[in-house]
């Protein structure tokens, strides 16, 4: 096993697909000589020819388009945006298109078609580069959602997405792309998709996240340890559909419920975990579910970044005020 | 000589395509000075100049591709390079073209991943949201309470129920007597005092070997008591915990509490201040008997501003004895008795009376009581 990053698992993930199953093309903006815009694609035109790895125009609905129908067609089309900001071109396609082939062909066609994109800020980038609507597509029926927060799960998830019949919004956390390394065996094996990751058992609290969010989520939890206050954390991992069972069970637990997610708090993912909780888990809760999420704004260019995206300290902060109803 | 290679003038462009020069060959340029026009495949930008100095090569002429990283001006200039300036494959791959990607030598510990949820889990109480509000408030362990509601659900009602039967929680065994009239009433009075009251007992003894034997130490120590209220009236009053106010009295109307069978009672000596010695020995006399034969009429019983209680003809030399509020301070009286007293160098045989005087202590400062009580003693001395 080497220790690789989380791009570089992508990466892996890919490689070990294209070999694999000769079905799967990769597609998008610079992804072939150039190796993509974060090296996601980085070697594998060299491996797998211009055939298979193919660079397109800058031109995203056609990016989607083209995706979709090689995969109505029978081929698995994996299509990279540049970043998020960049994939609303392409919204047309996704949801007219992608999202409803198998309900439209009242199933004589599917379509295995994955969209991976970078999101999320912290990277010091333009404000188009840094956001995080990972709603609007869980918003959206016939979509799955899927979001990485480590290596591992960035390989054992993208081969779960590539070999899905349906397709896979495939989010990567572009602030964890090179955090930090993880020992992964590229034996193509996959995780499973549609269900949460329980990083951290705990009895007080259960802290639920996804994404980049995961490790200012795991570092409030060890903080909190230190303190006293046991957290459990749970990575939702793919937020389209949404594993309540695993959160439900952890409230079952603990009681109480801190959501954290980078995006806006407005109408965000958090909210629907939120309602579900409610709806399900009304009788178990200690405490009022508490959101810490990024703020009802654009994202903010570099210098405000670290003050957007949900703290530490604010995580903490959160516990702290529902700790106090016992 | 400095060459300026082209950089990437967008994300991850390969090349541009040179649309005019601003500058020629022999020129001298400023930093930042405009150079040349270039296209990219999404915008048409003018580079400025990175160096100040002489342009001595411009690497391609109008309409020319040049690849990025691909030498573009070459300059005459004594600046240091800034670290954009090497060719493309020399400079190291950042991961982006946008935007900085933090990264570290950081291991992911991933630890003990659980797929989904963990197998053991405790179940949790359920209950209803008003249900856990009562409980709070209520001091009520949710893991105590019964559900009756749907699903085993705890509804407030059982949290109520819990408290009722928690309040009848002492079992007693076999027969039991339920308290009646006076004994009840004490209790209630007792249980009232222990609650609101703040109480701190002073004792003393009282050197009375200098009275006359068979004084009527009752009545004197009425007397004294009496007396002492003028000098420190603050022990003469009624007190209100909850509205913190106070009322303090010119008469005095002593509680003397009586034992009997039956449960205490205290009879209340109206103006105790206005009667004489013999009318108080006659006063005391007749409540002993209209108590005993339980025809003391109620008005007796109410009002007292202070009390005595002369435990000691019984036994018992020191108490601490139990205001009954609004009063705020009742004196106990215990058994008398024969001591060695030193007088002077020599040892005597005297005699004293143990003397406890509680106080509220809301309504009352321990030097207002001290005072009071040395005023007792001295008074109980008095010689007419």
């Amino acid at each position: 096993m080497t220790e690789i990053t989380l791009v570089e698992a992508v990466n892996q993930a890919l490689a070990y697909e294209m070999e694999a199953n000769p079905d799967v093309i990769v597609m998008g903006e610079d992804v072939a000589k150039d190796g993509g815009v974060f090296r996601a694609t980085v070697g594998l035109v060299d491996k797998f020819g211009p055939e298979r790895v193919l660079d397109t125009p800058l031109a995203e609905s056609m990016i989607a388009g083209l995706a979709i129908g090689m995969a109505a067609r029978g081929l698995k089309p994996v299509a990279e945006f540049q970043f998020m900001g960049f994939i609303y071109p392409a919204i047309d396609q996704i949801i007219n298109h992608a999202a409803r082939l198998r309900n439209r062909t009242r199933g004589r066609l599917s379509c295995p078609v994955v969209f991976r994109t970078p999101f999320g800020a912290g990277i010091h980038a333009p404000e188009h580069h840094s956001e995080s609507t990972e709603a609007m597509f869980a918003h959206t029926p016939g979509l799955r959602v899927v979001i990485p927060s480590s290596p591992a799960r960035a390989y054992g998830l993208l081969l779960a997405s590539i070999r899905d019949p349906d397709p896979v919004v495939f989010l990567e956390p572009s602030r964890l792309y090179r955090f930090a390394k993880q020992e992964v065996a590229n034996d193509g094996k996959a995780l499973p998709l549609d269900v949460c990751f329980t990083l951290r058992m705990g009895d007080d609290v259960t802290l639920v996240t996804w994404g980049a969010m995961v490790k200012e989520t795991l570092a409030a939890a060890s903080a909190l340890h230190d303190q006293g206050i046991s957290a459990e954390v749970i990575d939702v991992a793919t937020i389209k559909p949404l594993d309540m069972d695993t959160i439900l069970a952890s409230l079952e637990k603990t009681g109480r419920c801190v959501i954290v997610h980078e995006a806006p708090l407005t109408c965000g993912v958090g909210a629907e975990i939120a309602a579900q909780v409610v709806e399900k888990a009304l009788f178990s809760l200690k405490a009022p579910p508490e959101r810490v999420t990024g703020f009802d704004t654009i994202v903010p260019y570099a210098k405000l970044e670290k003050y957007y995206i949900p703290s530490e300290k604010r995580i903490i902060e959160a516990v702290h005020r529902i700790m106090e109803f016992t | 000589m400095k060459i300026f290679y082209l950089p990437d003038l967008g994300e991850g462009l390969a090349e541009a395509e040179v649309r005019e020069w601003y500058v020629k060959e022999g020129d001298m340029v400023k930093v930042d000075q405009p150079l040349v026009s270039m296209e990219t495949a999404k915008a048409v930008v003018d580079v400025p100049s990175p160096y100040a100095g002489k342009i001595v090569q411009l690497h391609g002429k109008a309409n020319a591709i040049i690849k990025t990283g691909a030498p573009f001006i070459t300059f005459e200039t004594d600046e240091v390079p800034s670290h954009i300036n090497a060719p493309r494959d020399q400079v190291p791959d950042k991961g982006s073209v946008v935007g900085k990607l933090e990264t570290s030598e950081k291991k992911w510990d991933d630890g003990n991943v659980i797929i989904g949820a963990p197998k053991a889990k405790s179940i949790a109480v359920k209950a209803m949201p008003a249900a856990r509000v009562l409980a709070n408030q209520l001091n009520v362990d949710l893991s105590l309470v019964k559900p009756t509601g749907p699903q085993g659900l705890i509804t407030p009602d059982d949290v109520k129920q819990l408290i009722n039967q928690q309040s009848h929680s002492t079992q007693l065994p076999g027969q039991t007597e339920a308290l009646h009239g006076v004994r009840r009433a004490m209790a209630q009075v007792m249980a009232l005092s222990h609650r609101e009251v703040v109480p701190v007992t002073i004792i003393e003894d009282a050197d009375i070997t200098e009275l006359p034997p068979k004084s009527d130490i009752s009545v004197r120590l009425i007397k004294a008591i009496v007396a002492a209220t003028k000098e420190e009236p603050s022990l003469n009053a009624w007190f209100d915990g909850k509205s913190l106010e106070r009322k303090l009295f010119n008469e005095v109307h002593l509680g003397l509490a009586v034992d009997t069978a039956e449960g205490l009672f205290v009879p209340v000596i109206k103006n105790a201040e206005s009667h004489s010695e013999q009318e108080l020995r006659q006063i005391i006399d007749d409540y002993k008997k209209s108590v005993s034969t339980r025809s003391v009429s109620p008005t007796d019983l109410q009002g007292a501003t202070i009390s005595l209680s002369n435990f000691g003809m019984i036994a018992g030399r020191y108490a601490t004895p139990i205001i009954v509020p609004p009063a705020v301070a009742i004196l106990g009286c215990g058994r008398s008795r024969e001591v060695a007293i030193p007088r002077q160098g020599q040892i005597i045989i005297g005699r004293i009376m143990p003397l406890s005087l509680t106080f509220d202590h809301r309504a009352v400062t321990g030097g207002e009581a001290t005072h009071f009580l040395g005023s007792v003693i001295r008074h109980l001395l008095e010689r007419k």
